[in-house]
């Protein structure tokens, strides 16, 4: 008896000891090693993953005008940044290496002349260059005459996600009279509310717990190819070909439909389930009763 | 047809003899209650896992470009592969929550001591296993929420000095989460984790059967206060048999388990699918909100309010090491909980603490 007092005394008194002797020094260490302290701050609790872009940590620095620092800050809100399009996929140049970032033998670029601002841009966006080329606005850049190219409407470091909503009076009367391009704005209302109803309904499938990949996708180069077709500024060839693209998107509302379709399927299969198994437990629950009656 | 392969079993391994002794003759302590049952429900949640996950294994590929595609097919193409996604998914966290219930019940019953010490910290061990498989299982579908939840999980160790790093490093198989941290995490849970849980599983069923159950200190009190000096299996002889009674309130809990499954898969599909669960993982771009999953938020809150990690990880280290050696420190003979109001406070003051370090970590 007394041998099992003594024994349950050490196991509990050494188990706090032994808990002291780690928590103790613990504070020690915690209030005097400084430089742990300083070097775990330091590093990020959860980090991104940042590519190395000398472009950037060159450009934001203090030694930069102003105005070359907004560039980054402008790049950083971009649509562009949002898709990860970063500084060399436009200028060129290597953004990994400081002292030949921008070489043109690591195929810098610099910053184009306005007139060749469509080539700039057209390496990614290739259909609606073009597209441009053969508009009004593309032919007098090309013949030096004053015109808008890409960056005028579009914007350029800053650039946001491209919407009809560009099509403004405030920005076509700089130039010219707005009646044209008013035309032009109606005829692609239809499309491009309906792109953007179906972005919105893609959105949700997403929230729903399903991820319309193939969807997103087809809509994606859907209306890559109708902005292709715009920049012409030719309302009748959007207007002609409108029953086409209603057809691609007809195809997609169906898709979601049917998918919405599926979930309700799923929803009354699993609320099937969940009946049968509360009805199983209601049954058992009073057999319990009834045996212990 | 059945009473001769019944005859047939019994002649060669005493089929009716089991029968007789572990079911018909066994006897539970008259005082029994419903929360008796939540030991079996862990094992029914573990077993539903097992076989939805096995289903799952045949369409899932756990490599960066395939794993999320895969889960999203499983979702979309395999014939009702959602429903053993969801019950998988729906299952991981309704496990953890009758393991951490079943903990708690016995910690208030008194359960846990004397001559159960042994079973409390195969219990305890078994409630880190199956946290250890969330937290595995978090990663592999490959999304933004997974991605960065274990992002931040695996940082915790850096809290602590010298090896920090080497244990995070050693979890991620580099400085980032990456195919290799997928195929580590991957493999800890199809192939390392359920052996060692059923292992445990065996174990903690082994010692529950050895030492006998023991009865609620409520109501009619059965405390052993016997000297421990010798071996001796608790029975009840005049309790209640174990068949049909209390495997009814196994059946009838196990319904409730399934019910509640399947009402949060009817209901609620998207409780632990937010929208970073339906986008793939991008590790370079970082969500607003990265956090891990609930059962580690009260831990991970904890960390980040402590301004000294190596204290706050140590804090939490030495905490799991009370929880486990619990039974042996705790030495007073007392189980009724409502008799003992200091350690019912602090137990209390515990939980509360540990709700409001998650509701905190959440916001």
């Amino acid at each position: 008896m007394v041998g099992e007092v003594i024994m349950r005394g050490i196991m509990r008194y050494g188990i706090l000891s032994w808990i002291l002797l780690f928590l103790l020094p613990s504070l020690g260490t915690a209030g005097y090693k400084k430089d742990f302290e300083d070097a775990f701050l330091t590093k990020p609790w959860a980090g991104e993953q940042i590519e190395e872009n000398v472009c950037i940590s060159c450009h934001a620095s203090q030694t930069m005008k102003p105005e070359f620092q907004e560039i980054t800050e402008a790049w950083q809100a971009s649509w562009h940044a949002q898709n990860r399009i970063s500084c060399e996929h436009c200028h060129g140049g290597d953004p990994r290496d400081a002292a030949l970032a921008m070489s043109p033998q690591r195929g810098f670029l610099g910053t184009p002349k306005d007139k060749d601002v469509p080539e700039f841009c057209g390496k990614c966006h290739i259909g609606i260059l073009t597209n441009f080329l053969e508009s009004g606005h593309g032919k007098a850049l090309k013949a030096g005459e004053k015109a808008p190219n890409c960056v005028v409407c579009h914007g350029s470091h800053n650039i946001q996600k491209a919407s009809i909503d560009i099509i403004s009076e405030q920005l076509c009367t700089k130039c010219h009279s707005y009646e044209r391009a008013k035309i032009m704005k109606v005829a692609l209302f239809v499309i491009e509310t309906r792109i953007s109803q179906l972005e919105q309904r893609l959105q949700k499938l997403k929230r729903e717990g399903i991820y319309p990949g193939a969807d997103e996708k087809s809509l994606f180069s859907t209306q890559a190819e109708f902005r292709t077709l715009f920049h012409t500024v030719d309302a009748n060839l959007v207007r002609s070909r409108t029953d086409e693209f209603t057809s691609k998107l007809d195809q997609i509302d169906k898709n979601i439909q049917d998918t919405y379709h599926k979930l309700r399927f799923r929803k009354n299969l699993s609320a099937f389930f969940m009946m049968a198994f509360a009805c199983m437990g209601v049954i058992i629950f009073l057999l319990t009763k009834t045996k212990d009656e | 047809m059945l009473t001769k392969i019944k005859n047939w079993l019994d002649v060669r391994i005493g089929l009716n003899t089991i029968f007789q002794t572990h079911v018909l003759d066994y006897r539970m302590p008259k005082n029994t209650n419903i929360l008796y049952t939540l030991g079996f429900i862990a094992v029914i949640a573990y077993a539903t896992q097992a076989f939805t996950g096995i289903i799952l294994l045949i369409y899932y590929i756990p490599h960066p470009d395939h794993a999320f595609r895969s889960v999203q097919d499983i979702m979309t193409q395999v014939p009702y592969g959602w429903v053993f996604r969801q019950m998988h998914a729906v299952g991981s966290n309704l496990m953890i929550m009758v393991a951490m219930l079943h903990m708690v019940t016995v910690f208030l019953m008194g359960n846990y001591k004397r001559p159960r010490e042994l079973t409390w910290v195969g219990g305890v061990l078994l409630l880190i296993l199956t946290i250890v498989f969330g937290l595995s299982g978090y990663l592999l579908p490959w999304t933004q929420l997974s991605y960065w939840a274990t992002t931040v999980v695996t940082s915790m160790p850096t809290a602590f000095p010298v090896i920090g790093e080497t244990v995070s490093q050693i979890l991620r198989g580099g400085d980032h989460v990456s195919e290799t941290t997928l195929s580590r995490f991957f493999a800890l849970h199809i192939s390392i984790l359920p052996p060692l849980y059923l292992l445990f599983m065996g174990i903690h069923l082994f010692f529950v059967n050895r030492i006998g159950i023991s009865a609620t200190p409520f109501g009619k009190a059965d405390e052993e206060k016997r000297p421990l000096t010798e071996y001796k299996r608790k029975t009840y002889p005049d309790g209640y048999p174990y068949y049909p009674r209390f495997f009814q309130k196994q059946m009838y809990m196990m319904m409730a388990y399934f019910t509640v499954m399947f009402f949060i898969i009817t209901f609620l599909p998207t409780l632990y699918f937010p929208d970073e669960a339906n986008v793939p993982a991008d590790p370079f771009n970082t969500p607003q909100e990265v956090r891990p999953a609930w059962y580690l938020l009260a831990p991970y809150q904890l960390l980040k309010l402590i301004p000294n990690k190596f204290f706050g990880i140590m804090l939490q280290l030495i905490l799991v090491l009370i929880f486990i050696l619990w039974p042996v420190l705790d030495t007073q003979q007392e189980k009724n909980v409502l008799k003992r109001p200091v350690l019912r406070g602090v137990f209390l003051s515990l939980i509360a603490l540990w709700v409001i370090l998650l509701w905190w970590g959440r916001s």
